[in-house]
């Protein structure tokens, strides 16, 4: 029988299908990546090899302002884990809870991660509008004229201004994950704590927290990589202005790639998101361990 | 705790929820009234209220100037295809992972979970250079191919946590009554993934119905352009008509409400069993 | 479910089978452009490929628009992978010549030799590098001074003022009254060079300009620094609709047809778009910026020139067909854009246009009086350069520098 399980056949063809695409798609890609990001290249004329002068512009130019950029996508994964996950799971507990209306509440929380980003842009876009946009719009009605702004044109409120509908959108998201575990906790812990007079809060600290760790540390692990990824809101919100202050490493990639016509240097910023993604994937994994 | 303090803690509960249930419904009306306006409305006159004349005739100019039901089809060609063999790919990976004797699993399970964390707007040009060479540019294939690809990786870790779930003994009984590895996973594991399809499918459709970037860039022919390439043509370089965009806009996402509501209840079900398992 | 798949698996199979099999003896020809539907060239480009495949009979034409923003991530895509369609839009100058210098596309210097009398040299200039040509220019465009002229009527003006002074009191004037004299986006950078790339210009010549933008000359200009202090004047004395910043065009210009600015400067394919409003019918002037230092500039030196431009590729299997192909339907598209108020013709032309909407005429007019013109900036400059510019152009709009800064700042990243 073991003979028939370890079969190396049968493995290979079994994992071929994933592999090949795995291989082809996406390795692939980021091994010529890494290999483009060591040349001048516009992307179809003369590469010039230049070794790792990318990487040192990269850090060091303040006209890319990368560090800028790669600074406001780590305050937008603080901020994911900190009140888009907190509000997602006090979501999840409240609903888990079995309260009425739970599935309607539910459904309607999703709806937010279905619809594209370009609508959302578009809806925010509206909702800033400096004249007739509802935010200033109802500062104005309350008589809090002096608050009203432009939001998305001044340097000081363009980042909170982005990131408010780039969290909102998949706060759903993380709740419906953290909801299933919530609710795949086994009744009978919850009754038999209930019996000993806990309350709800005691419940949820002491037995559903501990519970759904797993899941938790799956949606700091997306919150995290997807902040460092984000690009689709930003671009239709702001593109990175005014004067580069919502500007995210991924926005400043198709700048160079499809802009600047600097090839290279795209991939070298895509090889630097790379190594950051996998980078912080595996640290909260260690950290999730450790806890343990 | 008295009977009373807790019906206020109820009530402030529910009005947190019911409040942001409201905004989280705002998007959709929004969208539907902004579908049925003019320029004037939609830039200033009229931004959040009901509309003062209901254009429908915004339905026929996306519908008519666009082309919308084709992409529309190849939409749905292309996520059911996507969703098809991203199935069949990660079950079968992660059935020679968690199942067969393989060494370095976790190697290959973490190398698998790489794919997470690659930001899909990397790879396009080494991606195009692929595609061409395998004459797939302009096909549907185009498209499946690599949204399966940047699927695989969340299949593959849902697959797992369900898959390591199911008693070993299965696949011994099987085997005794004579199954071979491929009856096994065909006969006895696949039917049991059921949930798991249903997770790994809206997973899937999310990734895949809203992409923008490699879609316009792989197709260059129209009979096989998604809905969200063809929404963008509605822009133009000079003028934009926005009544029109909206109506495609709502033709592009109502289907996938009404379709969520409809399986739901299935959706938040497998999402719940499929939980802590990854 | 299962059936269900099956069946889409099916459909696919025979679309992809439906794809590949066709073959007669035609030429097959594929065109990329932006004329998308809602594009005001689009029907220019239906009506011009009509003509021009009905005189083709031998070829099979097939042509693809996309959106503006995606189409430039699109062709760059296609040409490194060596995918591109056989004719395709491109802008011209260095656009073009980063495509020219690899060697991607075909020269058309033989089939436009045959068009020398319809097509004035001076048109070429952007699309022509080493002394071959490699472009067919459609129409073009220049910057406009767009008018609300009743807004100028209510306090006092019958006409846009011609001299810069005078123009400021009119400003002034009507800032007092409660209008606001500018609109100007700042979401869209191209927006705000439309404006700054006028008051440099007629602040320090057409010549000067243009060396910079050519690299004949550095941007360590002590004028356009004073320049650029002009405008940056403009901008703190509340000339500009300090919303502005955080709008895009589009909405800009709805702001402005809906009379809440004076002034609008923008391109003139804008033109078409004004005339098809009934309600501005007359309301609207165009004219040129006036002049700030009579010393270097004069009238009829004007930002612009032709742009949009087919191009063929170089990999073509029947680039000669194909180059033949683009010309005609270049001088077409230029016909009918021009007969619909897009743009100007950079082609002679050959049929009536009297018809024309009195907008198009006006620009039309200033054309005819020119003497210099000064591409725009960002279409002048190859990539890297214009964006490092175009990300200066936002400082200056935003305040954050001076004349001095944005000189400085570019002489260093430019030269």
């Amino acid at each position: 029988m073991k003979k028939m399980f370890s079969n190396k056949l049968n493995i290979i063809l079994f994992l071929l299908p994933a592999l090949l695409l795995f291989l082809g798609i996406l390795i692939a890609p980021i091994i010529l990546s890494g290999y483009y990001s060591l040349f001048d290249w516009n992307g179809f004329g003369k590469k010039v090899f230049i070794g790792f002068a990318n990487y040192k512009e990269l850090f060091t130019s303040n006209a890319i302002g990368f560090m800028k950029a790669l600074g406001n996508s780590m305050i937008l994964a603080l901020l994911s884990v900190c009140i888009q996950l907190p509000l997602a799971l006090g979501l999840a507990l409240a609903l888990g809870k079995g309260i009425k209306g739970e599935r309607a509440f539910l459904s309607i929380y999703f709806i937010p991660v279905l619809i594209s980003t370009v609508v959302i842009g578009q809806l925010f876009l509206k909702i800033y509008n400096p004249s007739y946009g509802i935010l200033n719009v109802v500062l104005r009605k309350l008589g809090l004229d002096n608050l009203a702004k432009i939001w998305l044109g001044t340097k000081e409120t363009a980042l909170g201004s982005v990131f408010v509908p780039t969290l909102w959108q998949y706060v759903g998201y993380h709740m419906l994950l953290m909801y299933a575990g919530v609710k795949s906790v086994p009744p009978e812990l919850r009754e038999a704590a209930m019996l000993d007079g806990a309350t709800d809060g005691q419940v949820n600290r002491y037995i559903v927290l501990p519970y759904i760790k797993p899941i938790i540390k799956i949606s700091v692990i997306f919150a995290i990589t997807g902040s460092l990824k984000s690009f689709d809101l930003i671009y239709v919100l702001t593109n990175g202005g005014p004067l580069h202050s919502t500007e995210v490493p991924s926005t400043l990639m198709i700048n160079m790639l499809f802009l600047r016509n600097r090839y290279g240097m795209g991939s070298t910023i895509a090889v630097m998101l790379i190594i950051l993604c996998f980078g912080f994937a595996l640290l909260i994994n260690a950290v999730f361990k450790e806890d343990k | 705790m008295t009977r009373n303090s807790s019906k206020v803690k109820n009530t402030f509960l529910y009005i947190g929820l019911i409040f942001w249930a409201l905004i989280n419904l705002f998007p959709v009306y929004w969208m539907f009234t902004f579908s049925l306006k003019n320029n004037d409305e939609i830039f200033g006159a009229n931004v959040a209220g009901l509309p003062q004349h209901w254009l429908w005739s915004n339905y026929s100019s996306a519908m008519g100037t666009g082309k919308m039901g084709v992409y529309f089809m190849n939409s749905i060609i292309v996520a059911s295809a996507t969703i098809l063999i991203t199935l069949i790919a990660s079950l079968m990976a992660t059935y020679a992972m968690t199942r067969l004797v393989l060494k370095r699993r976790l190697t290959m399970n973490k190398f698998f979970m790489l794919g997470l964390t690659i930001p899909i707007h990397a790879s396009i040009v080494p991606i195009y250079v692929t595609l061409s060479r395998l004459h797939l540019l302009n096909t549907y294939w185009a498209l499946i191919v690599p949204y399966s690809a940047f699927s695989l990786s969340m299949g593959i870790l849902i697959c797992t946590g369900f898959m390591n779930d199911l008693p070993r003994e299965l696949d011994e009984a099987a085997c005794i009554d004579g199954c071979g590895v491929w009856g096994i996973f065909f006969r006895i594991i696949v039917p049991l993934m059921k949930p798991a399809v249903a997770t790994i499918g809206i997973y899937t459709f999310l990734q895949c119905w809203n992409e923008l970037m490699f879609a316009n860039i792989f197709i260059s022919n129209s009979a096989y352009k998604t809905l969200p390439v063809g929404i963008q043509a509605l822009s133009g370089q000079y003028t934009t008509e926005w009544g029109p965009i909206g109506a495609a806009l709502v033709l592009a996402t109502f289907p996938t409400l009404f379709v969520y509501v409809f399986l739901s209840k299935k959706i938040q079900e497998s999402f719940i069993a499929g939980a802590v398992k990854g | 479910m299962k059936k269900f798949l099956a069946l889409i698996l099916a459909v696919m199979m025979l679309a992809s089978m439906a794809a590949v099999a066709h073959a007669d003896d035609k030429v097959d020809l594929t065109m990329w452009c932006i004329a998308t539907e809602s594009d005001s060239n689009r029907h220019a480009y239906e009506a011009a490929i009509a003509d021009v495949t009905a005189a083709h009979p031998e070829v099979n034409f097939t042509w693809e628009a996309t959106e503006n923003q995606a189409y430039k991530t699109k062709i760059k895509a296609a040409v490194a992978a060596d995918e591109m369609p056989d004719i395709f839009f491109t802008w011209s100058c260095a656009f073009l010549k980063d495509f020219v210098d690899a060697g991607r596309v075909y020269c058309l210097d033989k089939e436009l030799e045959a068009y020398k009398d319809e097509l004035p040299e001076v048109m070429l200039g952007n699309t022509t590098f080493d002394g071959h040509h490699y472009g067919v220019p459609t129409t073009m465009n220049i910057v406009g001074l767009f008018a609300n002229m009743e807004l100028l009527a209510s306090v006092g003006y019958d006409e846009v003022p011609g001299s810069y002074e005078e123009f400021i009191a009119c400003c002034d004037k009507l800032i007092e009254n409660g209008i606001i004299p500018f609109g100007c986006s700042g979401k869209e950078t191209w927006c705000v060079t439309e404006y700054l790339e006028s008051v440099i210009e007629k602040s320090c010549g057409a010549e000067a300009l243009n060396d910079i933008f050519l690299g004949k000359a550095t941007w360590n200009n002590a004028d356009v620094a004073s320049a650029v202090d002009t405008f940056q004047a403009l901008v703190t004395k509340g000339y500009f609709d300090p919303e502005g910043i955080a709008l895009s065009n589009d909405e800009v210009k709805a702001n402005f047809m809906a009379g809440k600015y004076a002034f609008y400067m923008n391109g003139t394919w804008n033109c078409a778009d004004f005339a098809a409003k009934p309600e501005l019918d007359g309301k609207i002037q165009v004219a040129e910026f006036p002049v700030i230092n009579a010393d270097k500039a004069t009238l009829g030196q004007l930002i612009g020139g032709p742009s949009d431009t087919l191009a063929v590729a170089a990999s073509s299997a029947n680039a000669e067909v194909a180059a033949q192909f683009a010309v005609e339907l270049g001088r077409e598209i230029c016909h009918y854009g021009y007969l619909d108020g897009c743009g100007l013709p950079a082609w002679t032309p050959f049929y009536d246009a009297s018809g024309i909407n009195p907008l198009t005429q006006a620009v039309s007019e200033i054309v005819a009086n020119s003497n210099a013109m000064v591409l725009f900036g960002d279409t002048a400059q190859n990539a890297d350069a214009a964006n490092t510019y175009l990300s200066y152009v936002d400082l200056v709009y935003g305040c954050a520098t001076d004349g001095q800064g944005f000189i400085d700042g570019l002489t260093a990243d430019i030269g």
